[in-house]
């Protein structure tokens, strides 16, 4: 059995990150994020641009500002950041099946945030673990999150050796692509040992009491003798020595097997008109298809919740014909939502969600001729939905009823080529007709109480043949969808064949079906 | 075993085609090529030469009650048939899903877009071409008022569209409009209705090749509906 390995995705600077994804417009800014508002409030962290231009951690906004003048300060905002720990988990879900997020640190590493990923055996699939390493490093990338990717034998290991990385990280010229590391498989102790007992993460307590034994580096404390050392130093020691010696070593649970993404966003100012409140949503939608695409899945229906000023709240869904990743047409159908029922209210934050699914495979037939692509269909789909409209695209469906104009539309999805119907439905219809909808009204002559010439927008003249009434009714126990109508099949001299019809419930006479 | 010598086989061949005689064809091409699109009516598919072109517009005009729609059923109960999809651009929306069934439609393979307007339905027109893999593309313009109907721009880039497709786009209505643009253009005269007793039973109808881009002459072929199929015929 091949040993266990891990990979760790990490982010250093995850208030910075997220707000440079969320606001792409900001990167390559000299920007500081703040903890809290005013001038004395923390920055908690700063853009490789900042960093060049001289300001540095720990500071204040003010000093900041002092150092840099041309700083852009913003506050944290954690629904950025959260956004950008569900993609960074994304990221590595597309490569692994297993894969979690690291529980958040405190302190010093409060804004790194980290993924363990199931290594083992995946390194063939992308042709070594240096491969697979790179390949998490470019998905994360892809989402806009420059990661740090490392693949050691446990999970503590995984991490040191992606922090490795940091000390240039800050200075490293735009562009560049992240680095990565590999630890052998059984290398482990072999790499901790000449690096410096920080990269632990021991408390400041113990951190100074080594200091003062003189043990700088990992390997010199892997040669003292455990329990002694877990006696006289106590449980922090026993932590420190378990991530030393590659403790740690289960795997990330499998993904839970639903996947819905949401990204949100929050508003500094008020917006009351569609147009920028569709560029905010533009921004969140790339965001949210970039998520899917990476794991391969497409958006079936989107869930907008907007929250209003005043408190309120406006939460809708949105149905697609097909899933589908285009944001051109996912931006449209929210339009189109947004302008038939606007928010009541200026809106504040803004959250976009929807479940992932995977999109539908085909099987081909060497026999018969290939249908649309699913891919290329489900787009299709969506951007005729978004022309014409919610519930105007679709599979046709014959309805059990007898009101004779009654119609409906299901999703379109059709069966996969060379599948065969298992019963040719019958239906009782004799000819075909074309449905005008609404029925063309229509004035009727009456002769012996038969009609005997009408006159309409669809069909005119003298009836020179007739044959009916044909009775229908029915819905008769609800007093809104109750219907009654006599059917007359009529040829008129303008040489149409029509279907007339007299309501009784409403005493008008009408002509819903041409003939044809 | 070894061959048999070139030399040696030609008497052989000549002797054995001697004795076969009037058994020996010439091979030709099938029937229904597979760049048409068939209906199954034996007199429309002579007419068509085999059906509507794949990659080409045609254009099926006549007034109301002229059988248009039942035509144009038949060519996409074939095609759903033959476990393709089809697709539906009603800008009339006239469309009735139990006419459809009941000519042998398998609905699941058929979409049905009823756009707004008619910007919206030649929009989605090129939309359903650009999917590709769709066998029949009817674009339904039947009943829509003779100026709304759109001008001789645009046909020649559907056209184009369709011409990079394997789709076969039939464009309905009361009278032609992509005229020199459409590859073939049949024409439907008006009907007669038959009742027997107390029951409408029959259109009769008679189609008419106006346009063809292969060529030849104007042909006729006599309509009925309900239709005979070709299995039946």
């Amino acid at each position: 059995m091949s040993a266990r390995r891990i990979a760790c995705l990490l982010v250093p600077d995850l208030p910075w990150v997220a707000l440079v994804r969320a606001c792409p417009e900001l990167a390559g800014k000299p920007l500081a994020i703040a903890g809290g508002s005013g001038p004395r409030a923390d920055v908690v962290a700063i853009s490789p641009e900042a960093a060049r231009r001289g300001v540095r951690l720990p500071c204040t906004v003010a000093q900041a500002r002092a150092a840099c003048a041309a700083l852009v300060v913003r506050t944290a905002s954690p629904a950025f950041e959260d956004a950008a720990r569900r993609a960074l988990l994304d990221a590595a879900l597309s490569a692994s099946p297993r894969a979690e997020l690291a529980a958040p640190l405190a302190g010093l590493r409060a804004a790194e945030i980290a993924v363990f990923v199931d290594a083992s055996g995946i390194g063939a699939c992308f042709g070594s673990e240096a491969g697979f390493a790179s390949a998490l490093a470019a998905r994360a990338h892809r989402l806009g999150l420059p990661a740090i990717a490392a693949v050691a034998g446990s999970r503590g290991v995984a991490r040191i050796a992606a922090r490795r990385h940091l000390a240039g990280w800050l200075e490293r010229p735009p562009g560049e692509p992240a680095p990565t590391e590999v630890v052998p498989p059984g290398g482990d102790a072999a790499f901790l040992a000449p690096l410096p007992l920080e990269l632990l993460d021991p408390p400041d307590a113990l951190a100074e009491r080594l200091g003062r034994f003189g043990l700088r580096r990992v390997g010199e404390l892997l040669r003292l003798p455990r329990r002694a050392l877990v006696a006289r130093l106590g449980t922090d020691a026993a932590r420190l020595l378990a991530l030393a010696l590659g403790e740690g070593q289960e795997p990330p649970p499998p993904a839970p097997p639903e996947a819905r993404l949401e990204e949100t966003a929050a508003l500094e100012l008020g917006v009351d008109r569609l147009e920028p409140l569709l560029f905010v949503l533009q921004g969140l939608l790339s965001r949210l298809a970039a998520r899917l695409a990476c794991r391969g899945l497409a958006c079936p229906e989107l869930e907008l919740q907007l929250r209003l000023a005043g408190g309120g709240r406006d939460a809708r869904r949105i149905g697609i014909a097909a899933p589908s990743l285009d944001v051109r047409v996912l931006l449209r159908l929210v339009a189109l939502s947004l302008e038939a029922r606007p928010p009541a209210a200026e809106v504040e934050a803004v959250a976009i969600a929807c479940e992932g699914r995977p999109l539908r495979g085909d099987q081909l037939d060497f026999f018969r001729p290939a249908g649309p692509a699913p891919a290329l269909l489900s787009r299709t789909l969506a951007e005729l939905e978004a022309l014409c409209g919610p519930g105007r695209v679709g599979a046709p469906v014959v309805v059990d009823t007898h009101r004779p104009d009654a119609f409906a539309l299901v999703p379109f999805a059709p069966p996969r080529a060379g599948a065969v119907r298992e019963t040719a439905p019958r239906y009782a219809q004799p000819r075909t007709v074309r449905a005008l909808r609404p029925p063309v009204a229509a004035q009727v002559e009456l002769r012996g109480g038969r009609p005997a010439a009408l006159r309409s927008a669809a069909v005119s003249g003298r009836i020179l043949q007739l044959a009916g009434p044909w009775r229908t009714s029915g819905n008769w126990w609800s007093e809104t969808e109750r219907f009654a109508f006599e059917h007359y099949d009529v040829a008129t001299s303008d040489g149409s064949a029509a279907r007339l019809r007299f309501d009784p419930l409403r005493g008008c006479w009408e002509i819903d079906a041409i003939y044809d | 075993m070894a061959p048999t010598p070139l030399g040696a086989r030609e008497p052989r061949l000549a002797a054995l085609l001697r004795d076969l005689g009037s058994q020996v064809r010439q091979g030709a091409p099938p029937e229904a090529p597979a760049s048409r699109c068939p209906t199954g009516l034996p007199e429309i598919d002579r007419l068509l030469g085999g059906g509507f072109p794949r990659g080409g517009v045609s254009e099926i005009a006549g007034p109301p009650s002229s059988g248009r729609t039942s035509l144009v059923l038949e060519l996409l109960a074939r095609a759903t048939e033959r476990g393709e999809v089809a697709a539906v651009m009603d800008a009339a929306d006239s469309f009735d899903p139990p006419s459809a069934a009941a000519a042998g439609v398998d609905l699941a393979r058929l979409l049905w877009v009823r756009p707004p307007d008619l910007t919206a339905a030649l929009r989605g027109t090129s939309h359903l071409l650009a999917a590709r893999g769709f066998a029949a593309v009817v674009l339904d313009l039947a009943g829509l008022e003779p100026r709304t109907v759109p001008g001789a721009r645009l046909w020649p880039r559907l056209r184009q569209e369709t011409a990079a497709t394997a789709t076969a786009l039939v464009i309905l209505g009361d009278r032609r409009v992509a005229q020199g643009f459409a590859d073939l253009a049949l024409d439907l005269a008006p009907a007669s209705a038959h009742f027997e007793g107390a029951f409408f039973t029959a259109l009769e109808s008679e189609a008419l090749l106006v346009r063809d881009r292969r060529g030849g002459e104007l042909r006729r072929a006599p309509l009925r509906w309900p239709a005979r199929k070709a299995d039946a015929a």
